[in-house]
């Protein structure tokens, strides 16, 4: 079977070429509709509860993703306040109405805001706040005294201490942000030089924004990893003919896994952004291996063919198991409750299936096709053979020195070890899509900037809600109204009751409306005692609704005041706004302007008439933000100065300690929604969803490798350079502080292929090297020269190969590249230092006494290995 | 033959009579668009000398949810086109129940406005500001409710239809209005508005007012249904008029601050 796979590719040259070129060109002919999705919101499932919720929010109160444009200056006495910026500010306001995709009468600012105040005693006005650019200085600073009174723009449209403006765009939906960013920043380079700074930011416009970025880097860090990679081969292989190979390898099967990715109708995640540069290590990998050994062949055997068949016969066996086992680390994804996690996980495993067929079929099908003076520089290469050159002997002597020290060796590992489980403790889970970007990033500035001066510009919402069926109540009361009734007022009751509900299912009304107005022109068009009594059903269903008006209540506003409060205390918390705050302004200002009547009115039916004030302004809207037109839901919006994920959880958890200490009157419920909150939850599960899928991949490949090797002890050996290099890369990610966010998550799956893979290697040719000499130290002295060579090629390969990465503005990209290079010198130095060094330790145990170890080994599928011979 | 004779005839007939809408312009038709707007703005606001009438108004917002007001309003004219009393009586929703709207419009200056809501045991004077914010929360701007003064704009005559004028009407000051024009279609005979179309700086029609329903009460033509919808977001309100009345004899000395806190019930029913 083996024979035949290893013999086709050397026969049928040309089908294999054939075959992959239509593979290629066919899958990656998909490639163009490629559709994006850099919206975290699809971290979660679409039937999440707290997904779910969070739009039926968004639904309920009108909310938009918002984008926010901040205005500072710095070297104006007033800041932003004097007539040219507010000029500027003001041209602003108005264009950002005009931008396709924005919400224009939602726009926030200080020209489409109203203004609330005292015109005299007595007097009350309701005006643009700044329908015209003020004139004078003096006008100027009028705005900005106006603006800091309404507490419903303190802080959020006007900074607290009066310098600077921000203005909210609302967009109608998330995917335009970027777009819609530009659109502003070009308004913005329309206007005069002038010392105001113009900042644009918010979650939705970072969100976008890096998945326009992460195009790019996708156009320009992996094909420059590729690039790098290909140089160090050419470099390690000399011949650029033969370390083409394993970058056809590798485009190839990033191309055919994409094209298959999108021809499956997926969507291009920020997860499965990063398949290439995931695929790009692994595919290239096994290639290297491959050449590696075939140029340290070749020149003894002069037959290529001989040559691939030998150097594929030898790595057939540790290729497949490394294959597997990188793809069982990607398949244990498949876990996650996460969708985008589970694609991701998925098409890395049938990427890395294909690239191991076509190392096996393509690479050597076409060194066999490669012309023969391609090949002529391996001959007469100045480069020793038998010592492989300066890495060879490099190699050679940290292998025996590695041997020597052994039980410092030993002794240092384990104290690397306890001090990375130390890191391990030391790890701060956190994510914060603004901080996917480097500091420098000029929306990492402006968020920066805005958070300093605004109360904040990442928005939660804490829902209130009362659950029991208002209108279902309210009819109740006019049942009750008529008891005793003649029936044929019941019966025209009934059939009051009959049109009403037909009435709220055709819209535009709702039953306990129908039924008021029906009763109310009833009583107006009977007389005598029918009258009375449709007046006094009336009553009832009335006083029922107004009573179901919760968030008209006093007693329920005052509790959100309290609430309120104890948000404002937390220092993560810049401002809450809510209903009560509009009932408290309007009132102040209705009764006589003063401090001292910022207060909740005594009665329903004051709030409910204050309220109505409040609708006789410009923005009568803005309410339906705040509260439910019935009154029976709110939403009080919790401003932070920090989109962290763990400052949110703060913030969550002392509110909801709070709401636990202090329940909500008459079974009000309360539930978090919006971008910032609901960031928190699909990291909650993709946290817990990794580390469950780490330990089941972690299980599933020592069992893997235990049936493999047919040795638990093998099986042990082969998880130690792989523990080791988790437990080191995790440990220093806590060591140095950097958060556990997405990219590293998904790294530890990469960690667990990549680094058994080194271990795979050297124990398979160990094994088989030691089959044949029957002696330990000798194979170790074998296994130093050419295997050794291989992974420390490799593992400088993909090292320096993903150091590009490190440029890219956007810090997972960094992360991926700062890992890979970590995981590559960590497991292949502890392959082979450490690993020789315990298996001296326990050589009897490896083959206790002769024959049984060696027809064991001569079982193992890749005992063809003449290594002897090589070195001679 | 002879059918086809009577074919010919029936489709020449038919013609002629198609093509006559399309001959606009009659003789007693008006070409000055100022007096249209002017007779208009007497016709919708200024009926008979005083009246009454119950106001039912249906706010539905873009996802269908609903709010009410009902109210009863009294008015008294000094002169047609000039200026006038009003008092508005709340009833619906019953928490609002008595909040009360005294307004004096000016032909020539701010009108004067106070506010009643007992809820608060409060009267209060609203300062002149643009007359273009929310009545109450309502789709229709106070404007709407009160008339926007005909002199505020220029008007032009765009068409004349065999039913209607359609007149162009710019704002002289840009100052206090959101719109860049708006498009005035007049019944010819009634002189009620039928359509208001409202364009802004873009040139896009964003709100509209429709006239749905006219009866015509003691000989004078009224407006009982009236829908104004918000084209942006699709949120409508449609306002509803009933027992209308009119020359009741209504007398001056009810529009008094007075009367916030104490209706006259007697008109009021």
């Amino acid at each position: 079977m083996k024979r035949k796979i290893l013999d086709f590719p050397l026969q049928h040259a040309r089908l294999v070429f054939i075959g992959l070129a239509v593979l290629t060109i066919g899958l990656g002919s998909a490639i163009p509709w490629i559709q994006v999705d850099t919206d975290p919101e699809t971290m979660l499932s679409e039937d999440d509860p707290a997904r779910v919720f969070h739009n039926e929010t968004k639904e309920e109160f009108a909310l938009h993703d918002l984008i926010v444009v901040g205005v500072v200056n710095e070297v104006e006495p007033e800041g932003v306040f004097n007539p040219a910026s507010l000029a500027r500010i003001h041209q602003l306001n108005q264009q950002l109405k005009t931008i396709d995709g924005v919400i224009a009468h939602d726009v926030l600012g200080p020209s489409t805001m109203d203004n609330i105040e005292q015109a005299g005693p007595g007097t009350i006005r309701f005006e643009w706040l700044m329908e015209r650019p003020p004139k004078t200085p003096e006008e100027a600073l009028a705005i900005k005294e106006a603006a800091l009174r309404l507490p419903m723009l303190r802080g959020t449209v006007v900074s607290e201490d009066g310098e600077s403006v921000a203005l909210y765009v609302p967009i109608e939906s998330k995917d335009q942000s970027h777009r819609v960013s530009e659109e502003i920043r070009t308004i913005i380079d329309g206007f005069d030089a002038s010392a105001d700074e113009f900042y644009i930011t918010g979650l939705p416009v970072a969100e976008d924004t890096f998945g326009v970025e992460m195009f790019k880097q996708m156009a320009i860090s992996a094909p420059l990893a590729a690039l790098v990679i290909l140089l160090l081969m050419w470099w390690f292989f000399r011949s650029f003919a033969l370390v083409l190979s394993p970058m056809i390898v590798a485009m190839t099967t990033v191309t055919i896994t994409m094209g298959a990715l999108i021809a499956s109708g997926f969507t291009v995640h920020i997860m499965s952004s990063m398949i290439p540069i995931f695929l790009m290590p692994i595919a290239v990998v096994d290639s290297v291996h491959l050449l590696s050994e075939f140029v340290d062949i070749y020149p003894k055997h002069g037959d290529r063919k001989a040559a691939i068949k030998e150097v594929v016969g030898h790595l057939f066996a540790p290729m497949l198991y490394t294959s597997l086992t990188s793809a069982a680390g990607f398949l244990s994804l498949m876990m996650t409750p996460i969708p985008p996690v589970r694609v991701f996980g998925a098409f890395v495993a049938l990427g890395i299936g294909l690239a191991f067929v076509l190392t096996i079929f393509f690479v050597p099908a076409y060194i066999a096709a490669l012309p023969e003076k391609r090949l002529a520089a391996l001959l007469t290469s100045k480069r020793d053979a038998d010592d492989g050159g300066f890495l060879g002997r490099m190699v050679e002597s940290i292998g025996a020195k590695s041997l020597r020290y052994s039980k410092p060796i030993l002794v240092l590992t384990t104290a690397i070890l306890a001090v990375s489980a130390y890191g391990i403790t030391q790890i701060n889970i956190n994510d914060n899509p603004v901080r996917w970007f480097k500091e420098s990033h000029e929306i990492r500035v402006a968020d920066k900037v805005l958070n300093r001066e605004l109360a904040g510009t990442y928005t939660a919402f804490l829902v209130m809600k009362q659950d029991t069926d208002a209108e279902r109540e309210i009819v109740a009361a006019g049942d009750d109204a008529l008891e005793g009734a003649s029936d044929a007022v019941r019966s025209q009751w009934d059939g009051l009751k009959a049109d009403a509900h037909a009435a709220s299912e055709e819209g535009a009304t709702n039953v306990s409306d129908a039924l008021i107005e029906a009763t109310s022109d009833l009583s107006f068009d009977s007389t005598g005692e029918e009258s009375e009594q449709w007046q006094a059903v009336q009553t009832a269903l009335e006083e029922a609704q107004t009573g179901s008006k919760t968030f008209q209540n006093p007693e329920h506003l005052a509790y959100i005041e309290r609430l309120q409060q104890e948000a404002e205390a937390l220092p993560l918390v810049g401002k809450t706004s809510s209903i009560a705050d509009v009932v408290k302004t309007v009132y102040r200002e209705l009764i006589s302007g003063e401090e001292k009547d910022y207060r909740i009115p005594d009665s329903t039916e004051g709030v409910a008439q204050t309220l109505l004030q409040f609708q006789s302004s410009h923005r009568p809207n803005d309410l339906w933000h705040l509260v439910s037109p019935d009154y029976r839901e709110s939403a009080v919006w919790v401003q932070l100065k920090s989109g962290d994920n763990q400052d949110m959880m703060a913030v969550k958890t002392d509110l909801d300690m709070f709401l636990a200490a202090n329940p909500p009157p008459e079974g009000l419920r309360a539930e978090w929604a919006g971008l910032t909150y609901l960031n928190t939850v699909w990291q909650d599960e993709m946290v817990g969803g990794m580390l469950e899928s780490l330990m089941g991949a972690f299980v599933i490949v020592f069992f893997m490798m235990m049936i493999l090797f047919r040795s638990p002890i093998y099986g042990v050996l082969a998880m130690i350079p792989l523990t080791i290099t988790i437990v080191f890369t995790y440990g220093l990610i806590g060591l140095v502080g950097k958060d556990y966010d997405m990219p590293v998550a998904v790294l530890s799956s990469l960690t667990l292929g990549l680094s058994v893979d080194f271990a795979i290697h050297f124990l398979e040719r160990a094994r088989s090297i030691q089959a044949e000499t029957g002696d330990w130290r000798e194979t170790m002295a074998l296994m130093f020269q050419e295997p050794g060579r291989a992974i420390t090629r490799n593992a400088i390969v993909i090292a320096i190969g993903f150091l590009p990465l490190l440029g890219a503005p956007l810090v997972p990209y960094n992360t991926v590249g700062f890992l890979m290079a970590a995981i590559m010198a960590v497991s292949s130095v502890v392959t082979v230092i450490l690993l020789p060094s315990i298996m001296m330790q326990i050589q009897n145990w490896l083959s206790p006494k002769g024959e049984k170890a060696a027809t064991g080994a001569n079982n193992a599928p890749a005992p063809l290995a003449t290594n002897k011979e090589q070195t001679i | 033959m002879r059918t086809l004779t009577k074919t010919w005839l029936a489709a020449l007939a038919a013609a002629i009579l198609l093509s006559t809408p399309t001959m606009s312009a009659e003789a007693g038709d008006l070409k000055d668009a100022s007096e249209i707007v002017n007779r208009t703005n007497t016709a919708q606001y200024y009926a008979a000398n005083d009246g009454r009438a119950l106001v039912r108004m249906k706010i539905v917002d873009s996802k269908g949810r609903s709010q009410r007001r009902q109210f009863a309003v009294l008015r008294r004219d000094k002169a047609d086109g000039g200026d006038q009393n009003y008092l508005v009586v709340f009833d619906q929703p019953a928490d609002v129940r008595g909040t009360a709207f005294l307004v004096k419009k000016h032909a020539n200056k701010d009108d004067d406005r106070w506010l009643y809501m007992p809820g608060l045991d409060l009267v209060k004077r609203i300062a002149a500001s643009d007359e273009r914010t929310s009545f109450v929360g309502t789709h229709f701007f106070y404007e709407d409710i009160s008339g926007r003064q005909p002199e505020e704009d220029k008007h032009q005559l765009l068409e004349t239809t065999d039913t209607e004028y359609v007149v162009k009407s710019t704002p002289k000051s840009s100052s206090g209005v959101e719109f860049a024009h708006y498009t005035l279609y007049v019944n010819k005979k009634t002189f009620l508005p039928s359509k208001i179309d409202y364009v802004n700086a873009q040139g896009k029609v964003y709100r509209r007012i429709e006239t749905v329903k006219v009866d015509t009460v003691k000989g004078h033509p009224t407006i009982t249904r009236l829908k104004v919808s918000d084209l942006d977001s699709g949120g409508y309100t449609l306002s509803d008029v009933s027992n209308v009345e009119y020359d009741m004899g209504i007398p001056d000395d009810i529009f008094v601050e007075g009367s916030l806190r104490n209706p006259p019930q007697k008109w009021l029913r």
